[in-house]
């Protein structure tokens, strides 16, 4: 009979000499290729992961959104998953109860909320997903590569929640392969290659760079 | 990383373990026909056949023996389905953990809660039951229902912490609970009292924690008697210690156990 031994991997640290300082209403992009470890720096900042060494220090609230509808549950409705989900990113029963109606707009579905999420489309599910996570409305907005979700009309209208939270004051940290909106959308980028930072600093001059490396 | 106090951080997400309770409730009796009823017939079952096996076939000289059984068997079907959901809990919830940041005991207390809930329902038909066709009467004893009852919580939840971390990292720890369970099962007083044990090996059955919560249950319920200080008192101090030490293995390793489940 075959023993499954316990692997741990430890392979060399997946972030090493990693200095991050943002300020509160920047935005920043986190680009480079794919492994080199974005999404943790999001985990770390959002407190899913701890690190091995070194401190992290964020004030206010963080909302962290890396996958999408992560807490849903198939057989519950539309309605009762926005509960549900809201919960889980941290929001109280009164705070979910006045924002509730913008959701359900925002979304744009508003005819299936008492339907089980199991038969909506992986669009509509990923649209109402992200409905909530966008008006869990924190101070500090962590995002993992999840702004390519829904069509055209309903990617312009994130675009514009984001513009909005920005002038609000918030900070942005998101990670994306897709160049164009970040630039619509931050001010800095940080690109990330192995675990370490290759360069810092602001947006077009970063992505400029990242995409002469990418094609060279 | 600064960390804040978790009774602060439960309490914030207070609203979670409330929805997560409601979720299991729901899911659960959502899309099947009998609903509620599911709750008491599976043990209701259970009970049928211990009875006819242990009235007719080996014969258990216990005085109404029925009674004496549904007296400790719901709290053993707690104990059991909070132990069983434990070693899945981490693996099962592995993708949530990645995605979101939350108070991972939520999880777990959520899990316990919501089959408290059925308990407590099966309990209160259980002292009617008894109250009625048992004892006649409302026996005093009852008044400790809600003490045996919130030790029996404290014990589960300190048991279901280290065996879902436990769980994690070892693949094995799923497979030889099934057989754990069973043994248990015959080694505890489930379906026959601790009083039946020869005098010689009555003190190890007290190793055994799970005798002396049931043997509680047995003596509150069933005999309507009020338990012996000594005995409530050794096993509460059981319950915390397994508690405290559960909790910090939890704590010291469930950070790990979101980067590899």
């Amino acid at each position: 009979m075959r023993r499954r031994p316990i692997h741990i991997y430890h392979a060399d640290f997946l972030l090493s000499e990693f200095n991050l300082r943002v300020l509160p209403g920047e935005s920043v992009a986190l680009i480079g290729p794919n492994g080199c470890g974005k999404s943790t720096v999001l985990r770390l900042i959002a407190g899913i992961y701890s690190p091995t060494s070194g401190t992290i220090r964020t004030i206010g609230r963080v909302a962290a959104v890396i996958e999408l509808g992560a807490g849903f549950n198939q057989e519950l409705t539309g309605a009762e998953n926005i509960e549900l989900y809201a919960s889980i990113m941290g929001l109280t029963r009164e705070q979910l109860a006045k924002r509730y109606g913008e959701i359900v707009e925002f979304a744009g579905i508003p005819g299936f909320m008492n339907m089980p999420v199991k038969y909506y489309s992986s669009g509509m599910q990923a649209r109402l997903a992200f409905s909530v996570a966008i008006n869990i409305r924190p101070e500090i907005l962590l995002m993992d590569e999840v702004l390519a979700v829904g069509d055209e009309a309903f990617q312009r209208r994130c675009l514009e929640h984001l513009q909005a939270f920005r002038r609000g004051g918030g900070t942005l940290i998101t990670v994306s392969h897709d160049l164009e909106t970040i630039r619509a959308l931050c001010t800095r980028a940080v690109w990330l290659d192995h675990g370490r930072i290759r360069m810092a600093g602001e947006i077009n001059e970063v992505v400029e760079a990242y995409l002469a490396a990418s094609r060279g | 990383m600064k960390r804040t106090p978790i009774l602060v951080e439960l309490w914030r997400f207070r609203g979670l373990l409330r929805s997560l309770v409601v979720r299991d409730l729901k899911v659960k009796y959502q899309r099947s026909l009998l609903g509620l009823v599911w709750t008491l017939l599976n043990p209701l079952l259970t009970v049928a056949i211990l009875v006819t096996v242990f009235s007719y076939v080996l014969r258990i000289q216990v005085d109404r023996y029925w009674a004496f059984l549904i007296s400790g068997l719901f709290a053993w079907n707690f104990l059991q389905q909070c132990l069983y959901h434990a070693v899945a809990l981490l693996r099962d919830n592995a993708h949530l953990n990645r995605s979101v940041y939350f108070p991972r005991e939520i999880l777990l207390l959520s899990a316990a809660l919501s089959k408290m809930v059925e308990f407590l329902i099966e309990l209160a038909i259980v002292a009617l039951v008894l109250l009625v066709f048992h004892h006649h009467t409302i026996p005093s004893s009852f008044v400790f229902g809600p003490i045996i009852i919130a030790i029996l919580f404290v014990m589960v939840v300190g048991l279901m912490f280290p065996l879902a971390v436990l769980a994690v990292f070892f693949y094995d720890v799923q497979q030889a609970l099934p057989i754990v369970i069973l043994s248990l099962f015959y080694l505890s007083p489930v379906f026959y009292p601790v009083e039946m044990v020869p005098g010689s090996f009555r003190p190890f059955m007290y190793l055994n924690p799970v005798t002396g919560i049931l043997s509680l249950f047995h003596t509150v319920f069933y005999n309507g008697l009020w338990p012996s200080w000594t005995l409530l008192g050794t096993v509460a101090a059981t319950a915390m210690a397994l508690f405290t030490l559960g909790y910090w293995i939890f704590r010291r390793y469930q950070g790990i156990c979101v980067e590899i489940a």
